[in-house]
């Protein structure tokens, strides 16, 4: 009954709440959180106008945009194509876009944002749309065939190894640098990602990490905090700061009940089913505590030989973690994606806690499958009493506590500019302004805040008050918005490396994981047969150009 | 009445000389372009085309000129050829080609990631997989579902005889049994699947609850995930097999029903001593068919468990999918695809040979 109750929140009802909590605020403060304090009063005066203007276009709760409500939006954030582009420049120019058609979002958001531009400059844009599972053969067989027929595309940065390391983007001009003020860009965002060898190649138009999200009701439960004194456990009931803690947690819960819906209570949700490739992150969410050494930038690969990491002793940790708390899960988990953990678990209200990109977040009181939007919470990913140093083959106890290390899964969307436009200097200005279009400052404030496909990734985007004006309930926005500034500006944060045929590592992975998780291997014995899988890999991909890349994705020379 | 034999004595010497340049010509001209350009792919020359295309569009003209030739060479009987020739040329361009790139292909080792384009590499790939505890796996895994088959064909068969007997809402019962069949396998994986067999709130869970079953989950162990998986497809398949052997016994003769009857013979005699022999054929014709289907089984199991959990529910084809198009492997893959190819047409020979001779001994 609960549920149904809940279930019933949508994102009307949503504003009208969060608009009643913030006229009782009465004041709108800024940011005050550690990760967010740095990041406020980052929009210009010239451009405040415009970022409020645009943030009411359709305005939250007023339903999804549509069609014109984006080219309103794209015609109203054309100043910086207007101050570098005369009207008509570009008549006669034709170019090809290829992206996503993810949840009828991403190309048709451009779209609509390039229209006006296509109007101004006089341009015209053909699309190649191609849904997410498509994406990555369409566009290797592309790159492995020579047959490059787009000038524009929306591509992860974990594909960068197979465009740019290949020669096949075309190099920033430093106008476009100016226009989309990439010094705003979080600090993870910024060089080495979107750059080979000293060169800009990729304009940002999306933040990616793996943030931790909780149930708050489950650590406020009295219920639960009696049991779990009662049952001997040290320190005080709360939520988990390292994954020791998500460890006991995980096994405390079974045979508890949920506080708010009554059923079965779970800890963390683990994703045992592979899923492309995208399964594997999960894992490194888990790991990168364990196996991110605040003194080394390499934590998948050794940085010198390109030797996986994969089965040392931090990773058989954390896959040895899933195996220890897989009996403490739902019955269900081994055929569990991380689509069912976030989607059909954690936000239907099953489980307590599960690692997810942003979109957990922003959908927990927005979505109608959301029934976890009054009480979840959310964190960076929980850190570890100590961590392994590859170097000494040792276990290290910090000196500064537990060792957190955010994984920085997919690094976001972006958008480049292919190498085959760079014979022609009026086609490859106008690829580059349609691109720096759409990957502007003011234009990606309304794609965080709406829906779009992508997470905040701006210093800009974490002002509180931006938010709020919008029409978001404040401390809900505060604590998600914190989780994703102190993930992004993290000094250990762990950054995945760029190389070609990453994707092809991970579904590798997922392949044996589901063996170990399913009990045909144990974690060593599964962890060494994922390295040597991965030592083949690289071998027929080529080793040397592989390392080169490699160090050259973790900024080293 | 007589049949008129039109030979080639009235066609002129110059037409036919016309008819066997042109194919000559065109002949050559395709062997040249195809040796320029794979020389030119193979880096032993300078000068060639972009791409391939050049040389289907060759192949193209030189099937023309073929045909325009014979027409010319051999006058009416060219003509008769006509008939046939296109299609053979169509079915080496879409069936024969591709198959002999196929292998060509899986000699190679090509990754679309690797730097160094596609490197021909003889028989690695198959060494490779010889020892691919993945690949053998689910082979393996193919048996079982091969064996479903019997059952399948059991229940298919009672149902046959079901529909074909006087019941009421015959005709209902029988479009309603081939709904399943109608169904795209991926509706089938979402609807069953992924909702009906959803663990906490799904049908089929509830009502495993009810009868006593604590945790109802169809796909937590390997077991039980391979038999819900074998479910599932027999679910969308067993209506196929219904229907091709309900057509079997409507075509049965009723005079034998009958004597049999007359005879005195018991409902299991009349059953298994007239009906299933004289099904026989059917029987067999439908299996047959139902192992071709199931041999390509994939899509059910990409969507449900991706071939998990632990390889459990894997089939070689969406093993070989995982291959391409996760990891880019293209030699690899198409050396799987090749040899189960081959695999395939081994047992299926040998299948029908037994079946065939089995049948000359029964019959």
């Amino acid at each position: 009954m609960v549920m149904s109750k809940k279930k019933k929140i949508n994102r009307r009802q949503f504003v009208k709440k969060a608009s009643t909590a913030v006229a009782g605020a009465g004041v709108i403060a800024a940011g005050s959180g550690t990760g967010l304090s740095l990041l406020s009063n980052s929009a210009s005066a010239a451009g405040h106008d415009v970022r409020k203007d645009i943030l009411k276009i359709p305005g939250v709760g007023k339903g999804s945009p549509t069609d014109s409500d984006w080219q309103k939006v794209g015609a109203m954030c054309l100043g910086p194509t207007k101050s570098r582009v005369s009207k008509g420049e570009f008549k006669g120019v034709e170019l090809t876009f290829m992206g996503l058609n993810n949840q009828n979002l991403h190309n048709f958001l451009f779209r609509g944002f390039l229209k006006p531009w296509e109007k101004y400059t006089g341009a015209k844009i053909k699309w190649i749309d191609l849904a997410q599972a498509d994406y990555n053969a369409r566009l290797q067989q592309s790159i492995a065939t020579g047959t490059v027929d787009f000038d524009i595309l929306e591509m992860g940065a974990p594909f960068e190894g197979d465009v740019c390391g290949k020669g096949l983007a075309s190099e920033m001009p430093g106008w476009v640098k100016d226009q989309i003020d990439m010094d705003d860009y979080v600090g993870y965002l910024k060089a080495p990602v979107g750059t080979w060898d000293g060169k800009t190649y990729r304009i940002s138009i999306d933040g990616d990490c793996h943030n931790f999200n909780y149930r708050a009701d489950y650590f406020k439960d009295s219920g639960l905090a009696s049991a779990w004194v009662a049952e001997g456990h040290k320190g005080m009931w709360g939520v988990p700061r390292t994954w020791q803690q998500v460890q006991e947690v995980s096994k405390f819960l079974k045979g508890k009940k949920d506080p708010t819906f009554g059923g079965d209570a779970y800890g963390y949700l683990d994703p045992c089913k592979g899923w492309g490739g995208f399964g594997f992150y999960f894992l490194a969410s888990r790991a990168t505590a364990y196996a991110k050494h605040p003194d080394d930038p390499a934590w998948l690969f050794d940085a010198d030989t390109m030797k996986p990491r994969v089965n040392n002793p931090a990773w058989v940790r954390a896959i040895q973690d899933v195996i220890d708390v897989l009996p403490s899960q739902p019955p269900n988990q081994l055929n569990a994606d991380p689509g069912t953990t976030a989607f059909q678990q954690f936000l239907a209200g099953t489980g307590s806690m599960v690692s997810w990109w942003g979109d957990v977040g922003s959908m927990s009181k927005t979505s109608d499958g959301s029934v976890v939007g009054d009480v979840v919470g959310f964190d960076i990913l929980p850190g570890s009493d100590d961590v392994y140093n590859s170097k000494t083959g040792r276990w290290d106890t910090l000196s500064s506590g537990p060792n957190f290390a955010p994984n920085m899964a997919y690094i976001g969307w972006g958008v480049y500019v292919m190498a085959r436009v760079d014979g022609n200097s009026k086609k490859r200005k106008a690829a580059w302004s349609a691109a720096a279009h759409i990957g502007g400052k003011d234009i990606s404030l309304w794609a965080s805040a709406y829906p779009s496909g992508f997470q905040p990734y701006r210093n800009s985007h974490f002002n509180i008050d931006e938010w709020v004006g919008a029409g978001y309930d404040k401390a809900f926005i505060k604590s998600y918005l914190e989780s994703e500034a102190n993930s992004y500006n993290h000094p250990n944060a762990a950054i995945e490396p760029r190389i070609p045929g990453i994707f092809q590592y991970y579904s590798v992975a997922e392949d044996e994981l589901s063996k170990i998780f399913a009990g045909k291997h144990s974690a060593q014995s599964g962890a060494d047969n994922i390295a040597a899988a991965w030592e083949k890999l690289t071998d027929q991909i080529g080793r040397k150009k592989q390392l080169q890349l490699y160090r050259a994705s973790l900024g080293l020379s | 009445m007589s049949i008129n034999y039109v030979g080639t004595d009235h066609i002129p010497g110059q037409r036919r000389t016309l008819g066997k340049s042109i194919i000559l010509i065109s002949s050559v001209l395709l062997a040249l372009f195809f040796l320029i350009q794979f020389l030119y792919k193979s880096d032993s020359i300078t000068f060639g085309f972009d791409n391939w295309r050049p040389i289907l569009y060759m192949y193209l003209i030189w099937s023309v000129a073929l045909c325009y030739g014979l027409l010319l060479i051999k006058g009416e009987r060219g003509q008769r050829v006509l008939f046939v020739l296109p299609a053979f040329l169509f079915t080496i361009a879409m069936v024969i080609f591709p198959l002999i790139f196929s292998v060509y292909i899986s000699l190679h080792d090509w990754n679309l990631s690797a730097f160094e384009g596609q490197k021909f590499s003889g028989l690695d790939n198959f060494k490779a997989l010889l020892g691919d505890e993945y690949y053998w796996n689910s082979m393996l895994n193919m048996v079982y579902y091969l064996l479903a088959i019997l059952v399948e064909y059991a229940i298919a068969f009672g149902l046959a005889l079901l529909l074909n007997a006087q019941i009421v809402a015959r005709k209902f019962f029988r479009v309603a049994f081939l709904l399943p069949l109608m169904l795209s396998p991926v509706a089938v994986s979402w609807m069953i699947g992924k909702s009906l067999m959803e663990y906490r709130f799904g049908p089929a869970a509830t009502l495993a609850r009810q009868l006593g079953w604590e945790t109802p989950a169809f796909f937590s162990t390997t077991e039980i995930a391979r038999i819900s998986m074998m479910i599932l497809d027999a679910w969308t398949f067993i209506p196929f097999m219904m229907i091709m052997l309900l057509a079997g016994l409507q075509a049965l003769s009723k005079e034998v029903n009958e004597a049999a009857k007359i005879d005195g013979a018991t409902g299991w005699q009349h059953f298994w001593k007239i009906t299933f022999p004289l099904m026989l054929p059917v029987s067999i014709t439908t299996t047959v068919i139902r192992i071709i289907f199931k041999l390509k089984m994939a899509d059910i199991v990409i969507n449900v468990t991706s071939g998990g959990p632990g390889g459990a529910t894997d089939t070689v084809t969406s093993f070989i999918f995982r291959e391409y198009r996760d990891r880019s492997n293209v030699g690899y893959g198409t050396m799987m695809a090749v040899v189960y190819l081959i695999i395939i047409i081994i047992l299926m020979t040998l299948l029908l040979k037994l079946l065939n001779r089995w049948m000359q001994k029964v019959t």
